[in-house]
């Protein structure tokens, strides 16, 4: 495979042990950037990306969030601003931000690979209690911890799947045929 | 209640950091796929493990540092059931024998 974005999509991997090397502000910076032109519903861009570097908050956030391993020098929080959606009667029923949340933890997290850096992305954590850490108006929910360093030397806790699964797979033609049929 | 001769182990900031895991994980638990329960349960054996290694009996420090060395890789196994239930009742065994030897148990026909 020789498109470079295509590797990079193909190679990107769930880190979840990092070094405690810092990571380059301007990296950080296009890495930010990436997350801002991902697309969104509607283009109506709820997307809010809080940056945690300070060390005893991410010690108070990995305290309420289970899932994460990462003992990353940077934190990406994905929150979404309700109030982007005053138009609606109901914005907790819509469907469109959880899928412009995840579009942008992926596009921020190939950006990241793009630029040598190790991304894991975080959704067990307790929203309640990060709200209260972070200091998050009322209207600004947390979605999703995009956490950024560099790849520990030996990574070891990779969950293997249940089974080896090719893309042909997942995929199918038409009204719902095998792919390889 | 501990007895006045046994030392304590665990500070106050390990304990909230416990009772941290335990309730985030007792909230997320509700909506998250059934197998993060024993996922979420290795990690708290993981963390008071590493908490209290360096001040148990040897006894003790001995099922620590099983649980120490094993739970990483046992957590890798969380979707091939009967590798992970075989991984945890190794686990399981040391722990039995810890207990063993803390009670001072005598004789028995194995």
């Amino acid at each position: 495979m020789s498109n470079p974005i295509l590797e990079n999509i193909r190679t990107r991997r769930v880190i979840r042990e990092m070094t405690d090397e810092p990571v380059d502000p301007q990296h950080l910076e296009q890495i930010l950037e990436a997350g801002r032109w991902s697309p969104t519903g509607g283009n109506q861009r709820p997307n809010r990306f809080v940056v945690i570097d300070d060390p005893e908050l991410q010690r108070l956030i990995r305290l309420v969030a289970p899932g994460m391993f990462q003992d990353a020098p940077i934190l990406i929080l994905i929150c979404v601003d309700l109030a982007t959606f005053h138009h609606q009667l109901d914005p907790e029923d819509d469907p469109l931000y959880p899928i412009d949340v995840g579009k942008a933890a992926q596009t921020m997290a190939l950006a990241a690979h793009s630029l040598g850096l190790a991304t894991g992305p975080v959704t067990s954590f307790n929203k309640s209690a990060v709200k209260k850490i972070l200091n998050l108006p009322e209207d600004v929910a947390p979605w999703l911890f995009l956490c950024v360093g560099h790849k520990a030397p030996q990574t070891p806790f990779a969950m293997r799947g249940a089974q080896r699964i090719r893309w042909q797979d997942l995929c199918y033609r038409n009204r719902y045929e095998a792919w390889d049929r | 209640m501990a007895k006045a001769s046994e030392k304590r182990l665990l500070s106050e900031d390990q304990a909230v950091e416990l009772i941290a895991l335990f309730l985030s994980s007792a909230r997320l638990l509700i909506s998250e796929p059934p197998s993060y329960g024993p996922l979420r349960l290795l990690t708290a054996t993981e963390r008071l493990s590493n908490m209290i290694l360096d001040d148990a009996s040897p006894t003790t420090k001995k099922l620590l540092q099983i649980c120490i060395d094993r739970i990483p890789h046992t957590y890798t196994l969380a979707n091939e059931v009967k590798e992970y239930a075989s991984a945890m009742d190794e686990l399981c065994e040391a722990l039995g024998e810890c207990l063993v030897d803390r009670a001072k148990l005598q004789g028995g026909s194995s």
